[in-house]
């Protein structure tokens, strides 16, 4: 029989490594907590060792909660009636707008149509920063001024999209911290107002402990359908993705995996466990 | 604000030997576990963490407590030496005429601390102009200038010229006779051999007096990995951590600071240009602990 002194040893060892790995560490103990529970009191095979059968157990219980909720988005995106669209959130920096370059480019490889709203008339640059993807990309992107109404932008961009028989809006919006309540508010109202089809809150693998609570944040705001996590080709192990999909129950989609329009992977969660694992 | 919420877990963990009348074994684990709790949902360096309670289990075990000073006391004073001892003293940032090259991870900060640093000299009375040499990111030179025009900075860049390190050269020969010159650059990885590489040649050519590495507050464990990388390849000077409004507790730039002895110099607490402050290591330490 294993009992939890047998257990302790191995499992302490794994959650530093999970640590390691940016998993936030109250999820890590809930996680951890878990599989002890699960394997305590349970046979050993003869021969049996106990650091692989842990190791083994919490690899389970760490795909089953990336993969809880998953849904495929390509299959999603080919039955949803058209226009369909996605609206990008998130805080500061974390990679929306590019992420955005990157999937109009894997939608445009896929023969579908988009347009893009500059929602984010706050940050300097922000709207010059999309009109040049824009552009490189060949595709329409819907602004108004500095400082505009963000939702009038999308809306326009929504409208456009319907004239024009254009497949897909995605609409940029500006970076924001959670406790920043007036843009947390705005946000809520920007994606109340123009009713996108997904919302997709992006932060980045390099993120550690906080990814939760902005997560928990911004899902119980709006609430998001999905995440995007980018900068994991920063050596960075992703384990945020965990904490995020923990937090919110809801799909990792996407990591962003380069500057390049290439580098978006469609979330993998055996390729994730490998590699969260291989170390 | 600033960390105060690692300052309240380890106060939490502190409050345990408040009537504890001698440090006992059993005490001192339980209060150095959650003092390493408190660290490690901080964000600092996992090995870092590992070795500093190890040193204050040893220590608050080994060391006589000076005379009149209780258990508890005598764990803060363990506490607070051994963060002193990572966060040392904040930078010293002198008045006078000086380049400084902004470097980090993409998003982290840099162009809006730049903007943010300009404003902070031009208060002091000093010249500052900054110099627009990120020609990676698209907009990024829309977004200095923007932010330059603002705040009344001089600023300098090439719009249609891809090479950084051309802009930088030009760019301090324009600004010649500014006080102080900032140069603005991409963002960039450990792992992406050739924007390394080309930081390297704006710092042979920019000679900064200063490198502040900037450091978003909410980055995990790829914090010391990356400063080590980056105070390779230019030696770092300065460590600004920003975004530090949120919720983030900037255990991330604590391990960067421990892994290349640079100092913090400033915060970000927001993204307009006033939001920004000198970082003050006493107060902070202070502030972390409640005393
Ligand atoms: N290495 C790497 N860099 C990325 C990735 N995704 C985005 N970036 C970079 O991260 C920086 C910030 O990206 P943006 O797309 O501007 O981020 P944002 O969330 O729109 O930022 P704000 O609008 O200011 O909140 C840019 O320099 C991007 O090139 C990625 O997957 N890997
Ligand atoms: N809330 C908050 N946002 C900040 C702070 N500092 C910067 N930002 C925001 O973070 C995002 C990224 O800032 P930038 O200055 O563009 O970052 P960068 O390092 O220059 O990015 P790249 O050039 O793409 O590598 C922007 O949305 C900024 O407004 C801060 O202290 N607090
Ligand atoms: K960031
Ligand atoms: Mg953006
Ligand atoms: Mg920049």
């Amino acid at each position: 029989y294993l009992d939890s002194k047998d257990l302790e040893e191995p499992l302490w060892e794994l959650e530093m490594g999970l640590l390691e790995s940016d998993l936030a560490l109250s999820v890590s103990e809930a996680i951890v907590e878990s599989v002890k529970k699960q394997l305590t009191g349970t046979t050993k095979r003869i021969g049996g060792n106990t650091g692989e059968i842990v190791e083994e157990a919490l690899k389970k219980a760490i795909l089953d909660v990336v993969s809880a909720n998953t849904f495929d988005f390509d299959e999603y995106v080919k039955d949803k009636e058209k226009p369909v669209h996605i609206v990008f959130v998130g805080i500061n920096g974390t990679g929306k707008t590019t992420s955005i370059a990157k999937m109009t480019h894997r939608l445009l490889k896929s023969d579908y149509s988009v347009v893009l709203a500059a929602g984010d008339t706050f940050r300097a640059g922000a709207i010059d920063q999309l009109g040049i993807h824009a552009d490189r990309l060949g595709v329409k992107m819907i602004k108004h001024q500095p400082g505009a109404d963000p939702a009038a932008v999308i809306y326009d961009a929504v409208q456009y999209a319907k004239g024009h028989k254009i497949d897909f809006i995605l609409s940029d919006t500006a970076g924001r911290m959670h406790t920043n309540l007036n843009l947390m508010s705005q946000m809520e109202k920007i994606c109340r107002v123009s009713t996108p089809d997904l919302i997709i809150f992006v932060d980045e693998a390099v993120a550690g402990n906080d990814a939760v609570e902005r997560a928990a944040q911004f899902n119980d705001a709006v609430p998001i359908d999905g995440s995007i996590l980018t900068k994991i080709d920063a050596d960075a192990k992703g384990g945020a993705a965990i904490s995020i999909a923990y937090i919110t129950g809801k799909p990792i989609l996407f990591f962003g995996m380069g500057q390049g329009y290439e580098d978006l992977k469609k979330f993998d969660p055996e390729w994730f466990i490998g590699q969260l694992f291989n170390q | 604000m600033v960390m105060e919420k690692l300052g309240d877990s380890l106060q939490g963990a502190l409050k345990k030997l408040i009537g504890a009348g001698r440090i006992d074994e059993r005490t001192v684990n339980e209060v150095v576990k959650d003092i390493q709790r408190a660290l490690l949902q901080a964000d600092v360096n996992v090995k870092l963490v590992m070795g500093m309670s190890q040193r204050i289990k040893e220590r608050a075990m080994k060391e006589d407590p000076p005379a009149g000073m209780n258990p508890r006391e005598h764990v803060i004073r363990i506490v607070y030496q051994e963060l002193m001892e990572i966060i040392g003293k904040g930078a010293e940032i002198h008045l006078k005429p000086q380049t400084i090259m902004m470097v980090g991870l993409q998003g982290s900060g840099k162009t809006t601390s730049t903007a943010k640093l300009a404003r902070y000299f031009q208060r002091k009375g000093l010249k500052a102009g900054v110099i627009a040499a990120d020609t990676f990111r698209p907009g990024a030179y829309h977004q200095l200038k923007t932010l330059c025009e603002k705040l009344n900075v001089a600023f300098y860049g090439e719009e249609n010229n891809p090479d950084a390190v051309e802009i930088t050269r030009n760019g301090l020969k324009a600004l010649e006779k500014y006080d102080i010159k900032i140069v603005d650059t991409a963002g960039r990885h450990a792992l992406e051999a050739d924007l390394i590489e080309e930081m390297e040649r704006i710092n042979a050519v920019a000679k900064p007096n200063h490198k502040f590495m900037v450091l978003d507050a909410g980055i995990g464990q790829q914090a010391s990995q990356q400063a080590h990388a980056f105070n390779d390849s230019v030696g770092i000077t300065g460590v600004i951590i920003t975004k530090l409004d949120g919720t983030a507790k900037g255990g991330g730039a604590l391990s960067a600071v421990s892994e290349t002895k640079a100092p913090i110099a400033f915060i970000g607490v927001g993204e307009t240009p006033e939001d920004f402050e000198k970082f003050e290591a006493d107060r902070f330490i202070s502030r972390l602990l409640g005393m």
